[in-house]
C-alpha cells in the first residue's frame, strides 16, 4: 500500500516537472501542428490557433486541465500526427519492444555466459582478453559504433539495410524485418554486454573467495558443482536485481540507436516530440518511461526479497536502534 | 610402520608480486590412525597453510616447492584437482574457524549435508540420503534433526553452526579431520561444548584429527601429541605431556610462560618481545633467536636440526646440543626455563591475595574509595520492528570506583556492549539512571549542563581497531582529532607534539605518526586507538572487548598497558571481555552478565573462588586449563540453561559480592 502511494506520487511529480520544463524551453509548439504555415499567420490567426490548442492559458491551468483529462484516459492529441497521442505511441511501441526486448534478452544471456566463462578461467588468457576487450568497447559511444557499422555493412558491403524497420511495401515480411533488425540490435547488445558480463564475473568471483566455498571443496565437491550449485546460485539474485534496474538503461540505449537508424520506434518519437514541442505526446512518453523505471526498480527489490532466504523468512534481526539520542 | 598421513620435508610458498612468501618450510610430521595432533603457534606461523596445502585448498599463488605428502600410503603430492576431489571428504575433511561464514547462507543445512553425502555416494536413494543426513545431524549433537534439516544457517547460533559444519565434514566418514581453530570464534561455554563434541566423535569414529589452535588450554583438552610451529617450521613436537611438562624449545617455553595462569600473582603478564617474522624473507638460523633473550650466537647463523629428547619428543634448538650443556644449566638457573608449574603459581597467587587485601585495608583505613560511576537499574531494549523488541539489558546495577578496573564478562549477546554504550551516552536507556560523579548523564538537562566535562572525561575504545580508525587519516591526525573537535588547545604547543607525546605514552615509536592505520599491525592499531582515547585526558575509559581480535602475545602487551595506565596514572576502566583468564589477571572487580541480567558481581578473588550463581560456575568450569593431566581428568560441567535462574534480586552473600537469587 505504501509502495503504491509512493509510486503514484512519483509519477505525479514527474508529470509536473516534465510539464513545466517542456514549456519553459524555447520553441513554438504551433510549428508541429501547422508546419510552415505558422510563418504566414497573422497575430489574430495565431491567437485563435493557440486558443484552439489551449496554449494561451497560464501553465498551471493547462496542467490541471491536462491532469483532469489524463485521469479520464484522454492524453490529448499529438500536434504533429493530429491523432490521439496514445494511438501514435501504440503504433510505434511494437517496434521498440522488439528491438529493446530482444536486445535485453541477448544481453542477459550473453553476459551470463561470458561472465561464467571468465570466472571459470579466472586470470587465464581468455579471461584477460575478454576483460580488456570489454573495457575498450565499453568506451565507444553507441552512435559512433552505429555509424561505423552502417558504413561497413550497409554502405561498403551492402549486406544489410542502413535504416528503417522494413523496406517499403514489405510490411508483413518477417525475413525483411529480421534483416533490418540485425544492425541496430548488434549495436545495442555490443555496447551494453561487457559491463554486465564483467559484473557477473566479479560477483561470481566474490562468491568463490567466500569461506563456504572452502568447506564445499573440502567435502569433496568438484569445481563444477561448487561453481554452479554454490557460487552461481548465490550470485544470481543480485545479478537479477541489477538487470531489472538496468532495463531503463538498455532502453535508453535503444532510443539512441533508433535515432541513428531512423528506426520507427519510441526513441525516434521521443526525440521528435521534444524537438517539435509536441507537448501531449512528450508527456505521455515521459510518464510511460517513468512508470517503467519505477516498476523495474520495484521488481529488483522484489527479486532480492524473494530469493534471499534471510530476507524471505522475515526474521531478520534488524538491530535498528529505536531510541538513539 | 608408516602412518595414516606422512609429510616429508614439505615446503610451501606463496608467489606474490612482492616476492616469495615461505609460509611452510621443511616440515615433516606423521599422523597415526585415530590420533589427535595439535598444531600450535602464533598467527602467521603457517599452521593453516600447512593443513590447507595437504588438502590442496590453497589459492593458485601457493605452490608446493619441495617435499612429499603421503596419505594412506599413496604419494598425493602431485595429485591433480580431479583426483583430490575424490579424496576430499572421504580421506580427509576440514572444519574452519568461523562458523558464521563457512556455511552457504542460501542453502538449508540439510541440503548442504546431503550434498556432501552425495558427492561420495552418487547413487544413494532419496530415503537413504535423508536417513544419513539425520544421522549426521544427530552425531553432531543437535537434537531433533528433522527440524534442523530445513533450517538455514542464519537461523542458528555460532555453536550450532559449528556443529553443522562438523556434520558436513563428517559426511564422507573421513579418516583424517583437519580442524582449523574450530573454537576460536566461539564463547567460552560453547567452546567447551564443541571441544567435548570433538572428543566424543573422536572416541566414536576413531577419526585422526589435526587440531590447529593458538590456545594452549584447548590443546591440553584435545590433543594426544603437540607440534609447535614457528615461522613456517615445526620447532618442537612431542606428546602433550612432554610439551606441557618438559618444553625444550625457547619458543615453546615462551608460549607457556605467556599464559595468564602462569603470570597469576605478578604485576605484568609475560610477553614474548616482538612479533613473528615476516615470511617474505625469513631470518636465517633459528627464526626465534631474534625474540629470544637467551639466544646463542650460533642461533643467528645456522638453523638447528631436530634433536631427539625421547623417542616421541623432538625439538629444534641448539640448547639440546651436547656442547650447550653448561649454557642450558645457566639458563635454567635463571629460572627462565618457563616450565609451567601451576601449583607453584597458585601459591604465589595466594601470597598476592594477601598483599591485595592489605592494600584494600589500608585504603579503607584512609578513606573509602570514591564511587566514580554508578549504574542504577539500567534497562534497554532494541526494536525489531512490528512492535517486537529484544530486551538487551534488564535491571543492571553496579558501581565503579575511582582507579579500579571493572571487568564485565558474559557470552556474546548478553548485553555487555549495550551497557557500555548506555554509559557513554551513545544509547539512551529505556529505564534506570547512570550517575557519573553524581551527575545523571541520562537526564538531558544535566547532560547538557556538563556536556564538556562528560565528553572529555569519558572515552571509549572499540574492539576492532581496523574499523574503528579511519583508514584515510594519518596516525597523528587520528590522535589529534578529538582535540580539534573539542576545541582544546594542545598543552604541548602543537597538535603534532601532543600526538607524539601520546604515542610515547602508549609505547609506540613516533616514527609511525605519518603512517596510515593499514600500515600498522593489529596491536599497534589498538595502541593508536588507546592513544586517541587518552588525548582528552580522560578519567574513565570504557574498553569494549579491546583484545578480542588480537593475537595472544599482543593481547598480553595490551593488557600490560592497561595495567600500567591504571597503576601509574590512575585511570579507571570498564573492561569488557569474554576471556576470563585475562579478566582474572587484570581486573579488580568483575560483573557477570547473562541474557541481559547482571547475575553476579564482586571482587575478582571472591567471584572466581566462590562463584555464587550457577551460570558463573558453569562459565568458570568451562575455562580450559593448560595442563593435560588435570584437564583430561576433569569433565566440564554441562551447561544446563534451565538452572540459570534470572529471577529474584541481588543478594549480598559476602561484603561487596552480589548474586542474583530468588528470595527466601
Amino acid at each position: 500500500m505504501k509502495k503504491l502511494m509512493l509510486f503514484v506520487f512519483s509519477i505525479f511529480l514527474l508529470s509536473v516537472i516534465v510539464f513545466y520544463v517542456s514549456r519553459l524551453a524555447p520553441g513554438d509548439p504551433l510549428i508541429s501542428y501547422f508546419g510552415d504555415r505558422v510563418e504566414k499567420m497573422s497575430p489574430e490567426e495565431r491567437q485563435w490557433a493557440e486558443e484552439k490548442l489551449g496554449l494561451n492559458d497560464p501553465i498551471h491551468v493547462q496542467y490541471v486541465r491536462w491532469l483532469n483529462n489524463a485521469l479520464h484516459g484522454d492524453f490529448g492529441i499529438s500536434y504533429k500526427y493530429k491523432m490521439d497521442a496514445a494511438e501514435v505511441i501504440r503504433s510505434r511501441l511494437g517496434n521498440t519492444l522488439i528491438l529493446g526486448g530482444t536486445g535485453f534478452v541477448l544481453i542477459f544471456v550473453f553476459s551470463l555466459l561470458l561472465g561464467i566463462l571468465c570466472a571459470w578461467r579466472e586470470d587465464g588468457w581468455m579471461d584477460r582478453v575478454i576483460c580488456k576487450l570489454g573495457t575498450i568497447i565499453s568506451c565507444i559511444p553507441e552512435f559512433w559504433l552505429a555509424l561505423v557499422l552502417i558504413l561497413v555493412f550497409a554502405l561498403r558491403l551492402s549486406w544489410l539495410p542502413s535504416s528503417g524497420a522494413y523496406s517499403i511495401g514489405k510490411n508483413g515480411d518477417l525475413w525483411d524485418r529480421i534483416v533490418h533488425l540485425i544492425l541496430p540490435l548488434s549495436v545495442v547488445v555490443i555496447s551494453h554486454l561487457w559491463y554486465y558480463a564483467y559484473m557477473v564475473r566479479n560477483r561470481i568471483l566474490e562468491e568463490v573467495r567466500a569461506d563456504y566455498v572452502l568447506l564445499a571443496r573440502s567435502k569433496g565437491l568438484n569445481k563444477r558443482s561448487v561453481m554452479f550449485r554454490h557460487c552461481l546460485r548465490n550470485a544470481i539474485p543480485s545479478y537479477l536485481s541489477i538487470m531489472a534496474i538496468s532495463v531503463p538503461h538498455v532502453l535508453g540505449g535503444t532510443y539512441i540507436v533508433e535515432m541513428v537508424f531512423s528506426y520507427p520506434g519510441i526513441g525516434t518519437l521521443s526525440y521528435e516530440s521534444a524537438r517539435y514541442k509536441d507537448y501531449n505526446l512528450l508527456m505521455l512518453l515521459c510518464i510511460l518511461s517513468g512508470i517503467l523505471v519505477i516498476l523495474c526498480s520495484m521488481a529488483a527489490q522484489l527479486i532480492n526479497e524473494r530469493i534471499d532466504p534471510r530476507i524471505r523468512s522475515g526474521d531478520v534481526s534488524a538491530d535498528r536502534e529505536v531510541n538513539k539520542t | 610402520m608408516s602412518g595414516l598421513l606422512e609429510i616429508k620435508n614439505l615446503s610451501v610458498s606463496f608467489f606474490t608480486p612482492e616476492g616469495e612468501v615461505q609460509a611452510v618450510r621443511d616440515v615433516s610430521l606423521s599422523l597415526k590412525e585415530g590420533e589427535v595432533l595439535a598444531l600450535v603457534g602464533e598467527s602467521g606461523c603457517g599452521k593453516s597453510v600447512l593443513c590447507k596445502s595437504i588438502m590442496k585448498l590453497l589459492p593458485s599463488a601457493a605452490k608446493i616447492k619441495a617435499g612429499n605428502i603421503f596419505a594412506d600410503g599413496a604419494d598425493i603430492t602431485n595429485y591433480r584437482e580431479r583426483d583430490m576431489c575424490r579424496l576430499r571428504g572421504k580421506l580427509f575433511s576440514m572444519v574452519f574457524q568461523d562458523p558464521m561464514t563457512s556455511l552457504n547462507p542460501a542453502m538449508s543445512i540439510g541440503a548442504q549435508i546431503g550434498e556432501a553425502v552425495r558427492s561420495h555416494e552418487r547413487r544413494i536413494s532419496g530415503a537413504a540420503l535423508e536417513a544419513r543426513v539425520m544421522e549426521l545431524i544427530a552425531l553432531a549433537g543437535l537434537d531433533r534433526p528433522e527440524a534442523y534439516r530445513k533450517l538455514y544457517p542464519h537461523h542458528l547460533s555460532g555453536g550450532m553452526r559449528q556443529r553443522c559444519v562438523l556434520a558436513v565434514a563428517l559426511a564422507g566418514n573421513p579418516r583424517i579431520l583437519f580442524a582449523d581453530e574450530p573454537t576460536t570464534a566461539l564463547d567460552v561455554t560453547i567452546q567447551a561444548q564443541i571441544l567435548e563434541l570433538f572428543r566424543e566423535i573422536q572416541r566414536k569414529l576413531r577419526t585422526a584429527t589435526i587440531f590447529v589452535t593458538h590456545d594452549l588450554g584447548v590443546v591440553a583438552r584435545a590433543a594426544d601429541r603437540v607440534a609447535v610451529m614457528y615461522a613456517g617450521r615445526i620447532v618442537e613436537i612431542g606428546t602433550a605431556e612432554e610439551i606441557f611438562y618438559d618444553p625444550r624449545h625457547p619458543y615453546t617455553q615462551a608460549l607457556m610462560r605467556s599464559l595468564p595462569a602462569f603470570s597469576r600473582g605478578r604485576d605484568t603478564l609475560y610477553t614474548i618481545p616482538g612479533m613473528p617474522p615476516a615470511l617474505l624473507d625469513p631470518p636465517g638460523g633459528d627464526a626465534f633467536a631474534w625474540r629470544n633473550v637467551n639466544a646463542l650466537d650460533v642461533d643467528y647463523e645456522e638453523a638447528p636440526p631436530m634433536f631427539r629428547v625421547t623417542d616421541s619428543h623432538y625439538a629444534a634448538t641448539w640448547l639440546l646440543d651436547e656442547r650447550a650443556e653448561s649454557i642450558r644449566k645457566q639458563i635454567s638457573g635463571q629460572g627462565g626455563c618457563g616450565h609451567l608449574d601451576l601449583e607453584n603459581s597458585g601459591c604465589q597467587s595466594g601470597k598476592k591475595e594477601a598483599g591485595k587485601n592489605r592494600d584494600v585495608q589500608t585504603a579503607d583505613a584512609g578513606k573509602p574509595q570514591e564511587v566514580l560511576l554508578e549504574v542504577q537499574h539500567l534497562s534497554h531494549m532494541y526494536s525489531l520492528g512490528k512492535g517486537r523488541a529484544v530486551r538487551a539489558v534488564e535491571d543492571v546495577s553496579f558501581q565503579i570506583r575511582r582507579g579500579e578496573i571493572f571487568g564485565l564478562v558474559g557470552e556474546s549477546g548478553s548485553g555487555k556492549s549495550t551497557v557500555a554504550r548506555c554509559i557513554m551516552n551513545i544509547y539512551r536507556p529505556r529505564k534506570g539512571r547512570i550517575l557519573y560523579k553524581g551527575i545523571d548523564t541520562c537526564d538531558p538537562r544535566q547532560f547538557r549542563a556538563n556536556r564538556k566535562m562528560l565528553q572529555t572525561c569519558r572515552q571509549l575504545i572499540f574492539q576492532d581497531s581496523a574499523s574503528s580508525l579511519n583508514q584515510r587519516m594519518k596516525v597523528w591526525d587520528i590522535i589529534a582529532e578529538p582535540m580539534k573537535l573539542g576545541h582544546r588547545k594542545p598543552p604541548r604547543g602543537s597538535f603534532r607534539a601532543e600526538a607524539e607525546f601520546q604515542m610515547h605514552y602508549v609505547g609506540l615509536d613516533p616514527c609511525y605518526l605519518d603512517k596510515y592505520p593499514s600500515e600498522l599491525s593489529g596491536g599497534q592499531r589498538q595502541r593508536v586507538a588507546i592513544a586517541r582515547a587518552l588525548t582528552m585526558e580522560p578519567e574513565f575509559l570504557a574498553a569494549d572487548e579491546p583484545i578480542a581480535s588480537l593475537d595472544v602475545s599482543i593481547q598480553a602487551q595490551i593488557v600490560n598497558l592497561f595495567k600500567h595506565l591504571q597503576q601509574e596514572h590512575g585511570f579507571t576502566f570498564l573492561f569488557i571481555a569474554h576471556d576470563l583468564a585475562m579478566v582474572e589477571f587484570l581486573c579488580d572487580r568483575v560483573g557477570v552478565m547473562y541474557k541481559g541480567r547482571l547475575v553476579e558481581s564482586g571482587t575478582v578473588e571472591e567471584v572466581f573462588s566462590h562463584p555464587g550463581h550457577p551460570y558463573t560456575q558453569a562459565l568458570l568450569s568451562a575455562i580450559p586449563i593448560p595442563d593435560p593431566g588435570r584437564e583430561r581428568a576433569r569433565k566440564p560441567a554441562e551447561l544446563r540453561e534451565e538452572e540459570f535462574s534470572l529471577e529474584g534480586e541481588s543478594v549480598e552473600i559476602s561484603p561487596g559480592h552480589f548474586v542474583l537469587r530468588k528470595k527466601g
